[in-house]
């Protein structure tokens, strides 16, 4: 880790992060001023219009009363992991392929920094990132709720909601940098990581809209879990560790992997 | 300071350098020439720990490229041959950013530089021109005054006069004592700088000069046949001639005669005073040999 290095990546990428929690506050704040606590069965009619496999293909769950199962239906079912996918692909990208492919990383590696403190501070950044859109994203949340519906968020259920969504975006940011270790070229770390993270996202759906291919959405990374069930109280201690987990083992692979490779610089 | 023991370094193509190895010794300043595509930054590269070398290994300062690159970049300077800087700096952003990550507090030398090159390092570095990226990267491989220096083309982009405040800045490092490596397709700096030079082509080194036959080929070397050739010898080494392997050394009774350019006019008068039957002006010098080297590659490639 450098502290001199980690303050530069911010201060290169940290439009790109104000850009997404822009859009994700917006959204949220969309949903939150759509939400009527008087009157959910005039929504649980309209969706009962669309065919059941669509609905469930985008994660809306029918059942949902209240506006904290309503947020986890209708933003976290889809658009929280959706959107930030672009992001992962982004940033991911940038953090280290894009360095190498334009020769730039030679700079950095002429100061007398090693090559596992750069990936790790890089790898850092990457996570943080992520923190900081959910942590962020909680707070505006909380307080649009509170503003507009005092009372009726229950804070602990969406707070639990953010840590895990968190978590499963870090681990795509993971997938992410690892690509962007392993290739020293930008077109082909930014490919491969769009092509496994648009494939996640994409069995996700699939998975979810018809019992046969369900398999497909326990095996993608966006599929473990049910925002709407989570809300509920569902037990998310294992989930969140073995995500953890998961990411931890791809940055440290990430960092094995550009400790040894060649670089054409 | 700098040394490779019989580096191989391929690329998947097959090209690369193969059984590389020399030293640079302690304050030596090492031209290192050769055609485009010999596998001049390929070397810089294995210096640098950008790459392992398949065999053989290479070392700056006793540390190896490889396994200790840090130790190694605290004392180094390097311009690397296709600058390329980190996207939405300034200028004097990325200096300090590096004299950050080296911990260098000291910025009389970086301002020194700056002046020297007449360069304002203010603004982004992606609406710099071609001559001012070059400046800034040779102000930020020499302003933490490192003992040794990997310059990869260092001068290219430069206009005529910089390259000139270039070579000055070189021959000013060198008094200090330091170690360079000066990997260049300029003849003309190479000869006004470095003390050794190697000539690398498809990634072997073909010649090797060392310091006496770089002196001798910047002098003009007259090879002349006389009537009497003793007498003739003695004449030139009373007026202060260097000639090739000493007196007795007349075979084929060819003399060869090292004279400077300011030295022409007398070297003419004193050869006068004797029988001249022949004579013709050697050209060996490093340039021909590198030209030469040149354009066998540019005839391969006509074919």
């Amino acid at each position: 880790m450098n502290l001199i290095l980690l303050k530069t990546t911010f201060k290169k990428n940290w439009i790109l992060m104000l850009i997404f929690i822009g859009v994700l506050v917006m959204y949220l704040a969309v949903m939150v001023a759509m939400f009527d606590p008087e009157d959910m069965n005039a929504l649980n009619e309209m969706i009962s219009i669309f065919p059941e496999e669509l609905m469930k293909a985008f994660g809306f769950s029918s059942l949902v009363t209240d506006l904290t199962a309503y947020l986890a239906s209708w933003l976290y079912g889809m658009l929280m992991t959706a959107l930030p996918v672009v992001y992962c692909i982004i940033l991911g990208n940038r953090l280290v392929a894009k360095m190498v492919d334009n020769g730039s990383l030679a700079y950095l590696l002429s100061t007398p920094v090693s090559r596992v403190k750069i990936i790790l501070t890089q790898g850092l950044y990457a996570i943080l990132s992520v923190i900081s859109m959910f942590g962020i994203l909680t707070l505006f949340g909380v307080l649009i709720c509170e503003i507009s519906f005092s009372g009726h968020l229950d804070v602990r259920a969406f707070v639990q909601l953010n840590i895990t969504t968190a978590l499963v975006n870090i681990l795509a940011i993971m997938i992410a940098f690892f690509f962007s270790c392993l290739f020293n070229e930008s077109g082909l770390s930014s490919g491969s990581s769009s092509g496994v993270l648009i494939g996640f996202l994409l069995m996700n759906m699939i998975g979810g809209s018809s019992e046969q291919l369900e398999i497909l959405k326990k095996l993608s990374i966006y599929g473990m879990y049910d925002p709407v069930e989570i809300v509920r109280g569902a037990q998310t201690i294992w989930l969140n560790t073995g995500l953890f987990i998961a990411s931890l083992i791809l940055l440290v692979v990430s960092v094995l992997v550009f400790k040894r490779k060649q670089l054409p610089i | 300071m700098i040394k490779l023991d019989n580096v191989t370094l391929t690329y998947p193509s097959g090209k690369g350098i193969f059984d590389i190895r020399f030293e640079v010794k302690e304050g030596t300043v090492m031209g290192y020439l050769g055609p485009n595509g010999a596998g001049k930054t390929t070397t810089i590269r294995a210096l640098l720990g950008f790459m392992k070398p398949d065999s053989g290994s290479c070392s700056v300062i006793g540390r190896d490229c490889w396994t200790d690159p840090v130790s190694i970049q605290r004392s180094l300077g390097y311009i690397p041959g296709e600058i390329s800087f980190p996207d939405g700096m300034n200028g004097d952003e990325f200096l300090d950013f590096l004299s950050e990550m080296r911990g260098s507090k000291d910025l009389s030398k970086r301002k020194d530089l700056l002046d020297m090159l007449e360069l304002d390092p203010k603004g982004r570095i992606r609406k710099f021109s071609k001559g001012m990226k070059q400046k800034l990267g040779i102000v930020a491989a020499l302003m933490h005054d490192p003992d040794i220096l990997v310059l990869d083309e260092p001068t290219s982009g430069l206009d005529p006069l910089m390259q000139k405040r270039f070579v000055e800045l070189i021959l000013d490092e060198k008094r200090k004592g330091k170690t360079i490596l000066l990997s260049s397709h300029i003849f003309e700096e190479v000869e006004k700088t470095c003390d050794e030079v190697i000539i690398i082509k498809d990634g072997r080194i073909v010649m090797f000069s060392d310091s006496a036959s770089l002196r001798n080929s910047r002098r003009k070397a007259y090879q002349i046949r006389t009537g009497n050739n003793s007498e003739a010898v003695s004449l030139l080494v009373s007026a202060g001639f260097e000639i090739d392997g000493g007196r007795n050394d007349a075979e084929n009774g060819v003399i060869t005669v090292y004279v400077k350019g300011e030295d022409v006019d007398r070297f003419v008068k004193t050869i006068a005073s004797f029988e001249v039957v022949d004579i013709d002006l050697k050209t060996q010098s490093l340039e021909d040999v590198f030209l030469s080297l040149y354009a066998r590659d540019a005839e391969r490639v006509v074919k």
